[in-house]
């Protein structure tokens, strides 16, 4: 799920920003610095779509540079587990399949596939059902249901379901 | 945060921090990076380069699956779904998926049924009809 929230980062800036500009230079570097990180508590941060506050600065010891409290609205991803979401197939093999919902990437093991749903290797492989009605392949659209995360220092990674109710395909690329 | 062994969205244990917070429907974070998007484009010639793959890779997939393209009929998706006494994650995931009956809808968000909430399928139902409506309409 996308989120809009208020977060907060200490902006180092060099003494050479300081001036006219001091503001959009800070800002300039709060949005190459923040925007496309990824951390385990608030998700991906998508894009920075305002300046709440910018506190008074602190002049490091020694050093001359100055840290400012910034407090930035942004745009997140966060994926919980338990959520329902959609999702686009990037990649199926004989383990599962991967998809990815913006940023985030999602694996469901051929487990967590409905048991009536074969792996068909070859060219374009795919998951598909014995009448031949439903099937899964690269680029198809499913909606899942997220049961698990891990959080690396850089990234989140999904394990996700589409053996329930409600879930599964939504859109196959190959019939439209 | 000691919650976050335990977090589960069908029972809306998502941290008090994002319980708070705005949520965003994807056709909503369309709206908002496309605007951006365009700003970057004015500013350089190719904007490709100034974005993070985060960003691109998120305005592909709201852009894909955003149900409500007109910013008029999202606004009053928000607006008739804030009138059922739904939390802002709820809503969002029902303007999300716009579940077709009652019974996927509580599939999708099986907080809306849970007790002392005052949600009957009548209720819900009413809902669906009306984010069906705006759909047909836009």
């Amino acid at each position: 799920m996308f989120f809009h929230i208020v977060l907060e980062r200490n902006m180092q800036l060099h003494p050479r920003h300081f001036g006219r500009n001091l503001r959009e230079n800070l800002v300039a570097k709060l949005m190459k610095d923040v925007e496309g990180t990824c951390s385990g508590q608030h998700g991906f941060v998508v894009a920075i779509t305002g300046i709440e506050n910018i506190g008074k600065g602190l002049i490091r010891d020694g050093t001359g540079f100055v840290s400012f409290p910034v407090k930035y609205q942004c745009v997140v991803f966060r994926p919980f587990k338990g959520e329902i979401l959609e999702a686009v197939v990037t990649m199926v093999n004989k383990m599962g399949f991967f998809a990815e919902a913006g940023p985030v990437q999602i694996f469901v093991s051929n487990h967590l596939i409905p048991d009536d749903m074969e792996f068909q290797s070859g060219d374009m492989p795919n998951y598909t059902t014995s009448d031949g009605s439903v099937k899964i392949q690269k680029d198809s659209e499913v909606r899942l249901k997220i049961i698990g995360t891990r959080v690396d220092a850089t990234e989140i990674f999904c394990i996700g379901t589409i053996k329930d109710d409600f879930l599964g395909v939504i859109n196959d690329p190959a019939s439209v | 945060m000691s919650g976050e062994e335990e977090e589960n969205a069908a029972e809306l244990k998502i941290g008090d921090e994002f319980l708070k917070a705005k949520c965003l429907m994807n056709c909503e974070v369309s709206l908002i990076l496309e605007h951006k998007f365009e700003q970057l484009q004015q500013m350089s010639d190719d904007p490709r380069n100034q974005v993070s793959q985060v960003f691109e890779k998120s305005l592909q997939y709201v852009k894909r699956f955003s149900r409500y393209k007109n910013p008029d009929a999202v606004k009053q998706v928000r607006e008739i779904l804030s009138r059922y006494q739904l939390t802002e994650f709820e809503l969002c995931v029902l303007g999300n998926l716009c579940p077709e009956t009652v019974e996927e809808a509580i599939a999708m968000v099986p907080s809306i049924k849970a007790k002392g909430r005052v949600h009957d399928d009548e209720a819900i139902d009413k809902m669906l009809n009306d984010l069906a409506l705006i759909k047909k309409f836009e």
